[in-house]
């Protein structure tokens, strides 16, 4: 691969093809009812949108490259095979594949089955992160917001979010009473949405 | 929505992700199925959690990661299977002349492959950009010929009559141990069967067995004073189907699980 193809969200507009534009600049939607009719140049329009975001995610969560890939092949393999899985009452594209992803990583992580199915998975998201320059300032976003979480609430998330760990787990690791972590995961959660309404 | 309390937001935002015990986990989905508030309130923790993700810093992919993906997507077209050619037997060259039409052949041959693959990915582009742009427009005109056309069947939808859901009330005093639950419009079981009660404590702990019981001719059942130890502090009741004489742990799926509002609430 080459160093302008590491960059996954500038591979779908390198070429000067005007289709291939168009490929990239085509809504989810599009896409989305493309690859139902085996569209291939629609599902790696789709991997190149969301591609560097979801395997991020997965391999903060998995610290690993190989797994990393791994769990992103699948993410996006069930979407090629199954495109009807997701359907916009679920949220936006962008953010339900970010938490499959890591629910999948985790997954991996504890060695355990999926503990959910993908059906399950419904977002009250209204951001889109189908851009570049908007995941960005969504990233900035929610960093600043978590930046200004206690020390507490961030390893609570910390554990949570990105090591899968129960909250009974949590509690016995930092010998905090179990309706003190939920609170403090629950708070934690609120303070970063309310970022967003602000 | 049904009669139950609500499951408390922390819980369903640790449900989300994924940081409940099983059985707990069973619960909230128990309830979330029938319940559209709490249904609504798993959706913004869900979203929460999509903005939790996009905190991450972004990586590159790994090199050969995009082409991988699109090798697994290509060998899985139905018709991927029908281009395959079994390689040709092998046979020993006799002289330089045959390797060298071997050699010229399998360059014209990866230069087609190429030349052909790059048509067939412009193809797909431009049919991407074709459809898009003619989905919307048909789309539009076939809503303006449903709603315009004279022979079009206008019908309201509402409720119809449906077959009453089972449900319990339960009623529990932990300080004393003392639990009563009636329950009705249950289906009936297979005789090797039976209906299980369970208390599902809040410190966590595995859930207590709580009485077993099958309906009556009309679905209802109940369970009085179960025994079932004093002091504990109830997060939450479910109702299992078991084999005959009953388990000491729950078998999913739950049927019908409640959580237990704040005492005093």
């Amino acid at each position: 691969m080459t160093d302008e193809s590491a960059n996954p969200n500038r591979l779908a507009g390198r070429s000067s093809n005007s289709s291939s534009e168009s490929a990239a600049t085509a809504s989810d939607e599009s896409l989305l009812e493309q690859v139902r009719v085996q569209n291939q140049a629609a599902m790696a329009a789709l991997f190149d949108r969301y591609g560097g975001m979801v395997y991020s995610v997965a391999l903060r969560v998995l610290k690993d490259s190989g797994n990393a890939e791994d769990v992103m092949q699948e993410v996006f393999f069930q979407v090629w095979q199954n495109p009807q899985t997701f359907v916009a009452r679920r949220g936006t594209l962008g953010a339900w594949l970010l938490v499959v992803t890591r629910n999948r990583a985790v997954d991996v992580l504890r060695r355990r089955k999926p503990s959910d199915s993908v059906d399950e998975v419904v977002l009250a998201a209204k951001e889109n992160v189908a851009v570049e320059a908007e995941q960005r300032t969504l990233m900035e976003k929610v960093r600043t917001a978590l930046n200004k979480l206690s020390i507490e609430q961030q390893q609570s998330i910390e554990l949570a979010y990105f090591e899968g760990l129960s909250h009974s787990e949590i509690a016995a690791q930092t010998g905090e009473p179990l309706g003190t972590v939920k609170t403090r995961i629950r708070s934690a959660l609120i303070s970063v949405r309310r970022a967003f309404q602000t | 929505m049904n009669d139950y309390a609500h499951i408390p937001e922390e819980t369903l935002a640790l449900y989300a992700l994924q940081a409940l015990d099983p059985t707990e986990s069973a619960v909230v989905r128990a309830h979330v199925t029938g319940c559209a508030d709490c249904r609504a309130e798993l959706a913004s923790a869900q979203g929460d959690l999509a903005l939790l993700a996009m905190s991450v810093e972004q990586q590159p992919l790994p090199e050969g990661a995009r082409e991988r993906f699109l090798r697994r997507v290509e060998a899985d077209r139905p018709s991927a299977g029908l281009s395959i050619v079994p390689p040709r037997p092998r046979k020993r060259a006799a002289a330089w002349g045959g390797w060298l039409a071997a050699a010229a052949m399998l360059l014209l041959s990866i230069g087609l492959g190429i030349r052909m693959r790059s048509l067939r990915w412009r193809l797909n582009e431009t049919s991407l950009q074709l459809a898009e742009e003619t989905v919307e427009s048909r789309q539009a005109h076939q809503v303006l010929d449903l709603l315009t056309a004279p022979m079009a069947q206008h019908v309201l939808l509402t409720a119809g009559k449906t077959p009453p859901a089972p449900s319990a009330r339960a009623v529990y005093l932990a300080s004393r141990g003392a639990l009563v639950m009636e329950a009705s419009n249950l289906k009936p079981l297979p005789a090797d069967k039976t209906y299980e009660l369970w208390v599902i404590p809040s410190n966590g702990a595995a859930p207590i067995p709580a009485g077993l019981f099958q309906p009556d001719a009309n679905g209802s059942a109940s369970v009085v004073m179960p025994q079932i130890p004093s002091g504990v502090v109830a997060k939450a009741f479910g109702v299992t189907e078991e084999k005959e004489g009953g388990s000491s742990t729950p078998t999913a799926p739950i049927l019908l699980a409640g959580a237990a509002p704040a005492v005093g609430e």
